[in-house]
């Protein structure tokens, strides 16, 4: 055993976020850390990198016992992380985050040659369009997440730790780092690796342990006596729910929503999209292809160069997002919650009120704080937020919950279209159902809906008709069959069409 | 129901130095402590005349306090406040003995001019992009020089009587109008930041202006509102001053209001960083700006030890904040020591 874990326990205020958990780790194997949000990975991955201390239970090293009062204790010790939270300086180049913790110098001075060179290398294997001299504040999160993963290899640790790598990175990339993977694994590199989507955890993984509620479900069980369902019971603690969509009937009559050949100062081309009432249309693309992008210039984030954007069959210019839904009832999720999707240090009530605080408002201006909550509470209850209170901090919510707050500010403000960014990723099972029948749910209501989202199964079950779009164009349209097999087919063949004309793209 | 505080990203929503009721509390008796030393060694400070003269500055400082929590409220800063402060003082004492337009009047168009210095302030943040420290720091030396210019650095000492008169007015013996109208200030703010859209739009902005602006709020707007309403109570704390005086003086604000602006906020709770203010303990801290003032004064101790003790209890506070927070972290992860 490289790394073993004995009954580590850990609480926080209010919470047993670890109840005696026990790992093992044999060098060349990956091992699969699965558990629903809160279950408590997170902070098992913060205990062996030294970021949190275990209030009980040992940590051992190559049998020994080990105490690492910090990150730096454990990078020395041979073990490096990609944590999901962001850690990296948003003005240094991609170059200096990589080598961060040990730039190259020449005569005393940093050796910028040999940073780009090096970070070159790790990158390469990864994903070749990111350049190791941009600044990582103007990459997309995609890139950044990327680049993360670069510099955890560059460190050549015996001990890898990944807790959710590809939460937001697309197929290919994902592709690209399985296969690094498992050759680190061939060199002897002990590998944990979180994750909540199943079929990368049977693709790679060769062991797994599970974590429910703070505890031990399954330690260190083979992956080959492993089948999906008794994955998903060991999580959750019961058989996994198949999200009903049901049926819908979008008005095709009635459109929305409507480009028609918009190009726009971010590099968008002829881009033609008509969204109906009550219609959920998928935006399918891999990073890169301008899909978040698209939202923003529609929202009046860019520049809108030549064509037009119509709504209810009338031209528009929408100048920001205050405008989107005050004038054109136009809600925006974002895929980032945490920068700006939602007010972290604020409470439940108010990261839902938000939108609607004007309209609550009555003589002078004041706002009734029971009129608040009344308005408030059914979205709460609709939406099945778990948290003790409408006064609790949002921030002390579990990822899944904070999701639906940030939805649920929108079905709030009674949005008429609604533009969703990657709505479930970092999101678990069951919440991830959830949303889906959600968005069912209120399109049903007659919202309409364009979802962006990387995430090809989720595309296929709740799309009704998929946009499919690489390089800043509208590639091609599939009409979702709901079956897997067929459609995620239909989507690469229009992606692989054009990726086939444009040699110059390769990657 | 543990699970719903889900560990995965504990957010540590610490005030800086005593934040919530409990803290006030606490800053409240670090008051009390300095009123028991002053009364001991000064029987003077409890005499009826320094009590009144105590509110008196108390009610000014309160206001300049205000001057700055609205706009750290936005995670912003107003290192103008004592210009503004002296640009109000001035254009009353001009509207008032030069032109010789009636009180109200005079006093309404230097509020007016304080809220228009704070408009250029915001307009200037938001449309540049730069950030408020060099935007403020600019233009606390423009309008200063400005005034200087204009006025010549001339007093105006021939003001109305009834403005002298209302400044050296006592209630019930002991208590400054000056003070009431602080105190309305305050519950007029607690109004705004607790039940107003308008004030829940500053808060939001302050604390995450990209989802604010992402879920709809014209973070722009509110920005600018706040400078407006702190360029209108620095004014409001520069006629308070001018009551007191009976004149408009231009050694009135400037520099000296920077230090006690940041004081009353940052000991009372307000984040520096924005999306929290705390209106009482703003007017807590205060009062023990003031009560360390006033007792120097009483003590005869020079004017020369104040800045020295107002900078050692600022720094006092960060490290009674900083002992705090980890010892409640000790204390709640259950670390035996």
């Amino acid at each position: 055993m490289v790394l073993t874990i004995e009954s580590v326990s850990k609480a926080f205020p209010g919470v047993q976020a670890l109840d005696g958990v026990s790992l093992d780790l044999k060098p060349g194997e990956i091992h699969a850390l699965m558990g629903e949000n809160g279950a408590g990975k997170s902070t098992l991955i913060k205990i062996i990198t030294g970021l949190h201390q275990p209030d009980s239970g040992r940590v051992l090293l190559n049998g020994e016992p080990v105490h690492f009062a910090s990150p730096r204790d454990a990078i020395g010790a041979g073990i490096s992380a990609v944590h999901q939270e962001r850690n990296l300086i948003p003005r240094f180049s991609v170059g200096e985050n990589i080598l961060l913790e040990r730039p190259p110098t020449r005569g005393g001075m940093i050796d910028y040659d040999t940073i780009n060179r090096d970070a070159r290398k790790w990158l390469d294997m990864l994903d070749r369009g990111i350049d190791t001299r941009a600044e990582v504040r103007t990459l997309s999160v995609a890139q950044m997440q990327i680049v993360e993963i670069a510099k955890a290899l560059s460190l050549e640790a015996k001990i890898l730790l990944m807790d959710e790598p590809t939460a937001s990175i697309t197929e290919h990339e994902t592709a690209a780092l399985f296969t690094l993977l498992k050759r680190l694994r061939e060199n002897g590199v002990a590998i944990i690796f979180v994750s909540h989507k199943l079929e990368e955890v049977f693709a790679i993984a060769d062991r797994v342990t599970v974590l429910r509620d703070g505890k031990n479900a399954a330690v260190g069980e083979p992956m080959t006596t492993m089948t999906r369902d008794k994955l998903v019971s060991l999580m959750i603690g019961r058989k996994e729910r198949i999200a009903v969509l049901g049926e819908r009937n979008a008005d095709m009559a009635d459109v929305v929503l409507e480009a028609r050949d918009l190009s726009t100062s971010d590099g968008h081309r002829n881009i033609d999209l008509a969204l109906h009432r009550g219609e959920i249309l998928g935006l399918y693309g891999l990073v890169g292809a301008g899909r978040s992008e698209l939202a923003r210039a529609i929202l009046g984030g860019a520049e809108i160069t030549s064509g037009e954007l119509r709504l209810h069959d009338k031209p528009v210019r929408i100048r920001d997002m205050h405008e989107a839904l005050s004038k054109y009832r136009l809600g925006y999720i974002s895929e980032d919650r945490k920068a700006e999707g939602l007010i972290l240090m604020h409470s439940v009530r108010e990261n839902i009120a938000i939108t609607i605080w004007r309209k609550l408002a009555g003589f002078l201006g004041l706002i009734s704080g029971a009129r608040e909550s009344r308005a408030v509470e059914p979205f709460v209850e609709k939406l099945e937020i778990r948290t003790p209170s409408l006064a609790q901090t949002v921030g002390n919510l579990s990822g899944g919950n904070q999701q639906k707050v940030s939805i649920a500010k929108w079905l709030a403000a009674n949005a008429e279209i609604l533009i969703v960014d990657e709505p479930t990723v970092g999101i678990d099972i069951k919440t991830k159902t959830d949303i889906h029948e959600l968005l069912g749910e209120i399109a049903r209501d007659g919202v309409s809906i364009i979802l962006i989202s990387s995430d090809m199964p989720e595309m296929v079950a709740v799309a009704d008709r998929i946009l499919v779009m690489h390089g800043f164009r509208i590639v091609g349209e599939v009409a979702n069959d709901h079956q897997y097999e067929t459609a995620s087919k239909a989507i690469m063949a229009c992606i692989h069409a054009v990726e086939d004309d444009e040699p110059t793209s390769a990657g | 129901m543990s699970e719903t505080t889900g560990p995965a990203s504990p957010v540590r929503n610490r005030r800086p130095f005593l934040g919530g009721a409990s803290g006030q509390v606490g800053l409240l008796a670090i008051v009390a402590i300095f009123w028991f030393i002053f009364s001991t060694l000064a029987p003077g400070f409890l005499s009826s005349f320094n009590l009144y003269a105590l509110g008196r500055s108390l009610a000014v400082d309160i206001v300049i306090g205000f001057s700055q929590m609205v706009v750290l409220a936005t995670g912003g800063m107003n290192l103008a406040v004592g210009s503004i402060g002296v640009c109000a003082v001035m254009a009353a004492g001009f509207l008032l003995q030069d032109l010789g337009l009636p009180i109200s009047v005079g006093f309404a168009g230097a509020l007016l001019l304080g809220g228009a210095l704070g408009w250029l302030n915001g307009f200037a943040i938001v449309k540049t992009g730069v950030n408020a420290f060099i935007i403020t720091l600019a233009s606390a030396s423009l309008f200063l020089g400005a005034m200087l210019i204009l006025t010549k650095a001339v007093p105006y000492n021939g003001l109305p009587p009834e403005i002298g008169a209302f400044g050296r007015a006592r209630l019930f013996g002991i208590v400054s109008p000056l003070l009431i109208i602080a105190i309305a200030i305050g519950a007029a703010l607690v109004v705004l930041y607790r039940f107003t859209a308008l004030g829940r739009q500053i808060l939001a902005a302050g604390a995450n202006p990209r989802a604010a602006a992402m879920s709809g709020v014209p973070v722009d707007r509110v920005i600018v509102i706040s400078h407006v309403l702190s360029g209108m109570l620095a004014a409001a704390a520069g006629l308070m001053v001018v009551t007191r005086l009976g004149a408009a003086m231009p050694a009135t604000g400037g520099e000296e209001w920077l230090l006690p602006s940041f004081l009353g906020p940052v000991l009372g709770g307000t984040l520096l960083s924005g999306g929290s203010v705390a209106v009482i303990g703003t007017m807590i801290g205060a009062a023990l700006v003031t009560t360390i003032r006033s007792g120097l004064l009483v003590l005869q101790i020079g004017n020369f030890w104040l800045q020295l003790f107002l900078g050692l209890i600022l720094l006092f506070a960060v490290l009674v904040d900083r002992y705090r927070s980890v010892y409640a972290e000790r204390r709640s992860v259950g670390v035996k020591s």
